[in-house]
């Protein structure tokens, strides 16, 4: 009894890690753009694929998480340049037309270049098998995502509070004009931070595909959940997101193991009531009221 | 002005006569999708166009009425007030609910909460098999009926989606020309200001929910029976997300557009479709185009083309 809640736990802890790397990429550009972004999870998917496609080429398997960081940046930058930056002042309304748009279309597209089946990757050896906890089976892979993924997110906090890049970050979430005053350019901040989110939704994609697999729709299930991780978490705070990837992460998983039929509903109920109960997220950031 | 206002209606009537006197059964029983899906894309028009709420559950309301009217034409025989009526009536009580639930919060948690609610309802549907039938759905259905007459065919469908959608456009446009539909548009562009003259931003949405929830409900109360058929994904939120498509494509604010975009939505999946694997690549490129180039819809494309200089 005690193996199994042990794995469960496990299990909820790599899924919450994926959920993290997704969330945190749209956290920051939500927050700080103010850009609903809902072609997040075509990032993830694209990830995934290029990870599948570079673990089975035989090169060396590492080598396909910043791959699959680098190219999905690669094709954020592209994105931003047009016609993502031309919408960042528009109403939250056409930003969600836009992008759910461009994801309907990059869906398509990847459904054309990768096929419709599920696609799993060959894991590298190392990572392969399991590992014996309390007598219970757990696939190695999965303390891979635990470690690679809470690791990611240790740096990006630290990205994000610890040096003077961060700062500024930080500064334009709070008061844009005032940073442009001081002779920075944030439309160049902007591109960047939205490349580290492509890269972030296409890194965890690349670490997702051992766990879930790739097939088409699954930009759409990962995008769901990663905003109602933002969201439950509360926008622009960091820890918040930390905290409900964790708790969204672990409420589907034991709904699961609790109530196997309705564990979809079970779990998004009690989104619904944490959203209706702290209608701010959970860690709410000091707002400035106009 | 009494004549303009009744032109509309008499040459959607003479239309809907030509069509059903010419077309095959095929295409009645298409035309009679596109009429019913474009009532409820209606029905969210009054949402997104005039309140500004961009609710992503909105097939919940649609699809859960559609469920009612096929369980209760299982035993109760399908009587066409009696489906009306419950479609309504469901349609009007899952939109309460959702009220309570979603109008708490501004707009993106409104949208994250109404899928929330979509999906909840979606897998009610889904894993309640003994009612439902699950992945399965209903099949095998009684044909339509008034009193001694049958209304199974292809053209009595198509005439009796004709009617529900030119009524529906009227109880539309009267609820936007309504003291609450203004006020609806008020909560949309001044919230704050509506809060100052007194308006409770809550019931006003709220109202305006119960609306769209009876006229979607309305058309999902005789969706099943153009089929006979209805399956889970008449509530998956990918038909949510499908209406808003639609709704955007033919015009976001503009009633008769939401017609325009279910039909153009159709007709490209099935006739692009049969052609060509790649219709949703069509659609998402037309859908993104109007949003880069046409943000109005072609609706009101088609307005500004026909009647150059005259405001429309």
């Amino acid at each position: 009894m005690m193996g199994y809640a042990a794995i469960q736990v496990l299990n909820a802890l790599s899924f919450s890690a994926l959920l993290l790397l997704t969330g945190l990429g749209l956290s920051v550009v939500l927050s700080l753009m103010n850009f609903v972004n809902l072609a997040h999870g075509s990032f993830y998917l694209l990830g995934s694929y290029i990870a599948v496609h570079w673990l089975a080429s035989g090169a060396p398997w590492w080598m396909a998480f910043p791959v699959a960081f680098l190219a999905t940046a690669l094709a954020g930058a592209l994105l931003e340049r047009f016609p993502l930056r031309a919408f960042y002042a528009r109403p939250h309304l056409m930003q969600v037309l836009l992008t759910y748009g461009l994801s309907v279309i990059f869906a398509d597209l990847m459904r054309w270049g990768f096929g419709a089946q599920i696609l799993s990757p060959e894991l590298p050896e190392m990572l392969q098998g399991v590992v014996f906890l309390f007598d219970m089976p757990f696939p190695l892979y999965r303390l891979f995502i635990i470690g690679a993924g809470f690791a990611m997110a240790l740096a990006l906090w630290l990205l994000f509070d610890r040096t003077m890049w961060g700062a500024v970050v930080r500064a334009a979430v709070s008061d844009r004009g005032i940073v442009e005053t001081l002779g920075i350019d944030t439309r160049r901040l902007f591109a960047a931070v939205f490349m580290l989110s492509a890269g972030l939704g296409g890194l965890s994609g690349a670490l997702g595909a051992g766990m879930l697999a790739a097939y088409p729709g699954l930009d759409e299930e990962v995008l769901i959940l990663a905003l109602i991780t933002v969201v439950v978490g509360g926008l622009g705070s960091f820890g918040g997101t930390v905290l409900s990837a964790l708790v969204v992460g672990f409420a589907l998983t034991f709904s699961k193991v609790w109530f196997p039929e309705f564990a979809n509903l079970a779990a998004f109920s009690a989104m619904i009531a944490l959203l209706l109960a702290r209608p701010n997220g959970l860690v709410a950031p000091p707002l400035r009221q106009l | 002005m009494s004549l303009s206002r009744l032109a509309l209606p008499m040459a959607g009537l003479a239309a809907m006569a030509a069509v059903a006197a010419l077309s095959g059964d095929f295409q009645l029983r298409f035309l009679a999708e596109i009429l019913l899906i474009g009532t409820a894309v209606l029905s969210l028009d009054l949402l997104i166009g005039f309140g500004g709420l961009i609710s992503l559950g909105h097939a919940a309301l649609f699809g859960s009425a559609a469920y009612a009217a096929a369980i209760a034409a299982q035993h109760l025989g399908a009587s066409l007030p009696v489906m009306l009526g419950i479609g309504i009536a469901m349609g009007t009580a899952v939109a309460a609910l959702m009220g309570l639930v979603i109008l708490r919060a501004g707009s993106l948690f409104l949208l994250i909460l109404a899928l929330l609610f979509g999906q909840i309802v979606w897998e009610i549907c889904f894993h309640w098999r003994e009612v439902t039938g699950g992945a399965d759905g209903l099949r095998g259905l009684p044909p339509l009926s008034l009193g001694p007459w049958a209304l199974g065919d292809a053209r009595s469908l198509f005439v009796l989606a004709g009617l529900l959608a030119l009524g529906s456009l009227g109880v539309a446009r009267s609820f936007v020309a309504s003291p609450l539909g203004r006020a609806l548009i008020g909560t949309r562009e001044q919230p704050i200001r509506m809060q100052a003259l007194g308006y409770t931003l809550f019931s006003v949405r709220f109202r305006a929910l119960l609306v769209a929830g009876a006229m979607a409900g309305a058309a999902g109360s005789l969706y099943p029976f153009v089929n006979l058929y209805v399956g889970p994904q008449s509530v998956h939120w990918t038909l949510s997300a499908t209406m808003i498509i639609m709704l955007v494509i033919g015009g976001v604010g503009s009633l008769w557009g939401a017609f325009l975009g279910t039909a153009v939505y159709l007709a490209l999946q099935t006739y692009v479709g049969a052609w060509t694997d790649r219709w949703q690549l069509c659609v998402g490129l037309l859908f993104v185009l109007t949003v880069l180039v046409m943000p109005q819809g072609l609706a009101s494309g088609f307005l500004r083309l026909t009647r150059k200089g005259r405001t429309p």
